[in-house]
């Protein structure tokens, strides 16, 4: 390989090789590595969208329409249909799989292993420290707050034909993993003893090629692959080395359930109210066209995008207010829904070939030359219906609508967490 | 931990309570997968296995590819599919073995002539491991290759075959026995035997243990049988398959 | 910067020698790093006495912030300064202003941001690269390994590539790519000195972050990065629609103490017993004991448009899951950014100019 660099480099004499940026000969291997996986004999379509430009505007025009006519007839906050299971491998603490019906499948398994905590004596101090703020809180649930340590949960996600540090698996486990760990909430409870705690190893495998951008895909099973993970019950006391229950029957859920009647509290049972209980994080994938919002974008959609935003939110189920009685009106009790981060991601449509329109295009205008020097300023060209790739950011408002669209009552971020609830997670 | 394996004697029942020429449940889904050519999920005891393929497809080299079509192969042991969680680099020798064994054996199925210049990716990912996981790869790739449509002599079926007593105990009276899980594997011979159709003909031997080599012929006779059994299942699964499609299309 | 370019290049020629080596060892984990001779893992950090820690009465304090909540670090920026690249500039925040209290350990109760940054090219692709109709931009942000508390490696990791991601999105679209076709630019930045996350008074744990989410100190990075990167952008002549600014805007804890009087503007109500949320711009992570809300902006002025967004965080109580009220927090952090990075806006624009007037000048003189 190293071989064969040198050889490739020789071919530019321009370039000495000591000169070439990093990208170009990132590339060079890129491509290697392209022929020995017809995987990934095309670069991802995700950075190089492959449609011409004619096409890329027809889609622009269509979904710039009022009302916008998305190409598979979807409305803007309408989803594709999914397969989920849950609980596929017994070998993990918590697994799941996700279909979308373009072929895209993901496999999430969470494992968690038991791990010697660093830094005993930091933890004393802190819990020392923290005894003096607290004002005498005597509640164990309280005194757990923020023993936790972001390093205890580890997200790796893999992509066929992209290395494992190439930017967009990278950027994707960070932006999960940031919705993950953003309220702290997970990590307290993965904490045993002072000197023992749970390491969460949350392994994400896209199975097939990516077609298209597979945030949602992944966020979504991973959800579900969580909601099912459960961790063996603790039966040693305090700070002893931990031992325990060898009944899975027994053990407890890893993000804890309503139902207690069929579980045993980890804890001794108290009169005092539940507390709300956070549910794993989603992440939704929302592009904008013009003045339009989409969910749930397809690769046509992307490809055009203005504006490709992911939003991360999740649920608080507050078990100490009871549901109020179903009433025969068909509005739903609101859900907590928090807003846990947002992100942009560079939209592809950036990248893409740009269309010419007739008026320079001198195929077209070679008959009457002397009309065309005229029309060479680009003030003077006609670019309707001509691709333009975009440039410049978004508007503040538009960022705003999202959001509202995506936490308020009735919203979208209700309506995939519904669609999730149908899911049985054991 | 090691394997009780003094039970066996008293009762001829194995530790997941088998006897000694049982398999264990196999299941197994073809066309899982739109995105790709073909797909299977394959799943022996706990041993369960994805299997996409990609191809035959144009090979992308300037002045590549030779009169057939080249195999490649490439397998993905997922980080939780073991008992600790283990993540695997892609050059791991081990793995290296069974990607050319597989490419190997289904260059000699496979009618690579009809394809020139061009490849047949063939990509596993294990998602969970407990014993004869090479076999469970080239019967899973054996699926997904009948669902891609790629023309093939016949089904390659693969299963392990194992003997009941260790190298060094010396036993006269050891029974050979057949697909073996991951605990058995870690204490006793065995070799994963894979054969080419109905017949007895043998296209895939890897065995990386110590056996007496007056066990070897019973523990391989063991496994044919063991592959014969096999190729009943996978061939059902396939034409129940194949009922479906063809019931959707005349609808 | 020469020292930079050895960095990336041998990472890069590691990646080749371990593909190259793996066929022989099984390589326990992807990201290590074989060619240099490295120190333990996790490195040693300072050592800190219990006294310090107030465990023995006497203790050190937190440094405070006793900026108003509105008003930025003081922010050193100057282009030009790495003459080997087409165009380069240098970033520095101050520390914060020392509250003159005398200090009984010697380790500075504060870090600054120390950024900069080289750009190389446009320059046109290799003949065997495939043709591509705009600009191939490619980012790099590496933290020195003297850059924080915590020794870094010389390999980029995965914090540090999620950081190049983002600066990416930023410059992206600001550039206007399609005047260099086939050709390609390279922004490289070298953190000489980052951020902390929070105060190292709490991170005794050995941890690197610990209570709830952490990185806070990335997201300061991260916007100095997109006002450096600017700065050398225009540096090095590259046709852009505006200069992208950088700005931070976080919801902290603040005592109920320190403010009588709550600003209307940035206070966001009370939190706990005693202590009260508050929004302010340019968060320095080590004055404060708690952040819960930080967004960053790549913002045009000129055009009043967003080319980055990233905001993270949790506001903890069940009181705020409103729509309302959730959104009134979400736009105020977004509006306050964008008030960083206005206010940043002026120092960037001002010290393009010089640059300008410099070069203009220089040009000039040559031709006398």
């Amino acid at each position: 390989m190293c071989h064969r660099r040198v050889v490739e480099s020789n071919q530019n004499p321009d370039f000495p090789n000591q000169y070439l940026p990093q990208r170009e000969q990132r590339q060079h291997r890129g491509d290697e590595r392209a022929n020995s996986s017809p995987a990934a004999t095309m670069p991802p379509p995700l950075t190089h969208p492959l449609f011409s430009p004619p096409e890329l505007s027809y889609t622009h025009t269509s979904l710039l329409l009022q009302p916008p006519i998305r190409p598979d007839a979807r409305t803007p906050t309408q989803f594709r249909p999914i397969i989920a299971e849950t609980n596929i491998l017994p070998g993990t603490n918590g697994s799941a799989r996700i279909c979308f019906p373009d072929g895209n499948e993901a496999v999430v398994g969470v494992k968690a292993e038991v791990e010697r905590s660093a830094g005993v004596i930091g933890s004393l101090l802190r819990k020392g420290g923290r005894g003096e703020g607290g004002g005498g809180d005597d509640n164990e649930e309280e005194g757990r707050k923020g023993v936790g340590e972001n390093a205890w949960v580890e997200l790796t996600i893999e992509i066929p034909g992209l290395r494992d540090d190439d930017a967009l698996p990278v950027f994707l486990a960070a932006m999960l993993n940031e919705a993950l760990l953003a309220s702290g909430d997970l990590v307290d409870r993965l904490w045993i003893n002072q000197r023992w705690h749970w390491k969460l190893y949350i392994d994400i495998l896209l199975l097939s090629p990516p077609l298209s951008y597979p945030i949602p895909l992944l966020s979504l099973t991973t959800h579900l692959a969580l909601l099912s993970a459960r961790l063996p019950r603790l039966i040693s006391e305090a700070d002893e080395d931990p031992l325990f229950d060898n009944d899975w029957e027994a053990s407890i859920h890893l993000y804890p359930r309503h139902n207690k009647s069929s579980e045993p509290t980890p804890s001794k049972p108290t009169a005092t109210k539940p507390k709300p209980r956070e549910q794993p994080p989603v992440t939704l994938l929302v592009t904008v066209v013009g003045e339009n919002i989409f969910f749930d974008p397809s690769l046509e959609e992307i490809a055009v995008a203005d504006l490709l935003l992911a939003v991360s939110i999740s649920e608080t189920i507050d078990d100490s207010e009871p549901p109020p009685e179903p009433k025969p009106t068909t509005t739903k009790p609101p859900r907590n829904i928090r807003l846990l981060s947002l992100r942009t991601i560079d939209p592809p449509a950036r990248l893409t070939p740009p269309g010419v329109p007739d008026a320079l295009n001198t195929a077209v205008t070679q008959a009457e030359t002397p009309k065309n020097k005229a029309a060479t300023t680009d003030a003077d060209v006609d670019y309707s219906g001509v691709w333009v790739p975009p440039k410049g950011g978004s508007k503040r408002k538009l960022i705003g609508r999202i959001i509202q669209m995506v936490i308020e009552h009735g919203g979208v971020g209700e309506e995939v967490l519904e669609g999730l609830e149908g899911v049985d997670v054991g | 931990m090691p394997l009780d394996t003094s039970s066996y004697s008293l009762a001829l029942l194995r530790l997941d309570g088998r006897r000694w020429n049982e398999l264990r449940r196999i299941h197994a889904q073809i066309s899982t997968q739109a995105a790709a050519d073909g797909s299977s999920y394959l799943e022996m005891g706990n041993t369960k296995v994805i299997c996409t393929i990609a191809g035959p497809a144009e090979v992308r080299r300037t002045g590549g590819g030779g009169s057939d079509a080249e195999i490649k192969v490439e397998i993905d042991i997922a980080g939780f599919s073991g008992v600790e969680r283990k993540k695997r680099t892609k050059t791991d020798k081990r793995v290296a073995e069974m990607r050319y064994t597989i490419a190997n054996a289904f260059s000699s199925s496979l009618l690579t002539h009809l394809y020139p210049r061009s490849t047949i990716q063939i990509t596993l990912h294990i998602l969970s491991q407990d014993g004869s996981l090479l076999a469970a790869c080239l019967n899973a790739a054996t699926l997904a290759l009948i669902d891609a449509g790629i023309p093939m002599t016949d089904y390659i079926v693969a299963c392990t075959a194992g003997s009941t007593s260790s190298y060094s105990s010396n036993d006269e009276s050891a029974d050979p026995l057949l697909d073996l899980n991951s605990s058995e594997e870690m204490e006793l011979p065995f070799l994963t035997v894979g054969t080419l159709g109905a017949g007895e003909k043998v296209s895939v031997l890897v065995m990386e243990t110590r056996a007496q080599i007056g066990r070897l012929e019973g523990m391989l006779a063991v496994g044919v049988d063991g592959c014969k059994q096999v190729r009943e299942i996978l061939d059902q699964v396939v034409r129940r398959h194949g009922k479906k499609l063809v019931n959707s299309i005349v609808e | 910067m020469s020292m930079n370019r050895k960095n990336l290049d041998s990472e890069d020629t590691k990646w080749e020698l371990q593909e190259f080596v793996s066929g022989w060892y099984e390589i326990p984990a992807a990201m290590t790093d074989r060619r240099r001779i490295n120190g333990p893992p996790g490195g040693s950090s300072p050592v800190i006495f219990a006294s310090s820690l107030g465990i023995g009465g006497r203790s050190v304090k937190r440094p405070s912030r006793i900026r108003p909540p509105d008003e930025l670090r003081k922010i050193f920026l100057k282009t030009g300064l790495t003459p080997l690249a087409s165009g380069s500039a240098y970033l520095e925040l101050s520390p914060s202003a020392n509250t003159g209290e005398t200090c009984d350990s010697l380790a500075p109760s504060s870090s600054a941001l120390k950024l900069t940054c080289a750009v190389h090219g446009p320059r046109p692709l290799p003949r065997s690269a495939p043709f591509t109709p705009q600009i191939q931009l490619s980012t790099h942000i590496k933290f020195a390994s003297f850059a924080a508390r915590q020794r870094r490696g010389y390999i980029r990791d995965a914090s540090e590539r999620d950081l190049a991601v983002h600066l990416e999105t930023a410059l992206r679209g600001v550039i206007i790519g399609n005047r260099w076709p086939k050709s390609s630019v390279e922004v490289v930045i070298t953190v000489l000195e980052g951020e902390e996350d929070r105060w190292w008074g709490d991170e005794t744990g050995g941890g690197t972050t610990g209570g709830s989410a952490g990185g806070w100190g990335m997201m300061n990075v991260l916007a100095g990065c997109i006002t450096v990167a600017s700065a050398a952008i225009a540096d090095a002549g590259i046709d852009c629609l505006d200069l992208v600014s950088g700005g931070v805007a976080a919801i902290v804890k603040t005592p109920q103490s320190q403010h009588e009087a709550p600003d209307r503007d940035t206070d966001m109500g009370e939190i706990g017993k005693n202590g009260r949320l508050q929004l302010v711009i340019d968060p320095a992570p080590s004055e404060h004991q708690e952040i819960y809300a930080a967004c960053v902006v790549g913002y045009l002025s000129t055009r009043d448009e967003i080319t980055e967004l990233w905001l993270k965080g949790n506001i903890p109580g069940t009181t705020s899951f409103s729509t309302p009220m959730q959104m009134a927090e979400v736009g105020g952090l977004l509006d306050k950014a964008v008030e960083a990075a206005v206010a940043v806006r002026l120092v960037l624009g001002e010290a393009v100019r010089e640059a300008a007037e410099l070069k203009a000048g220089q040009n000039r003189n040559n031709k006398e």
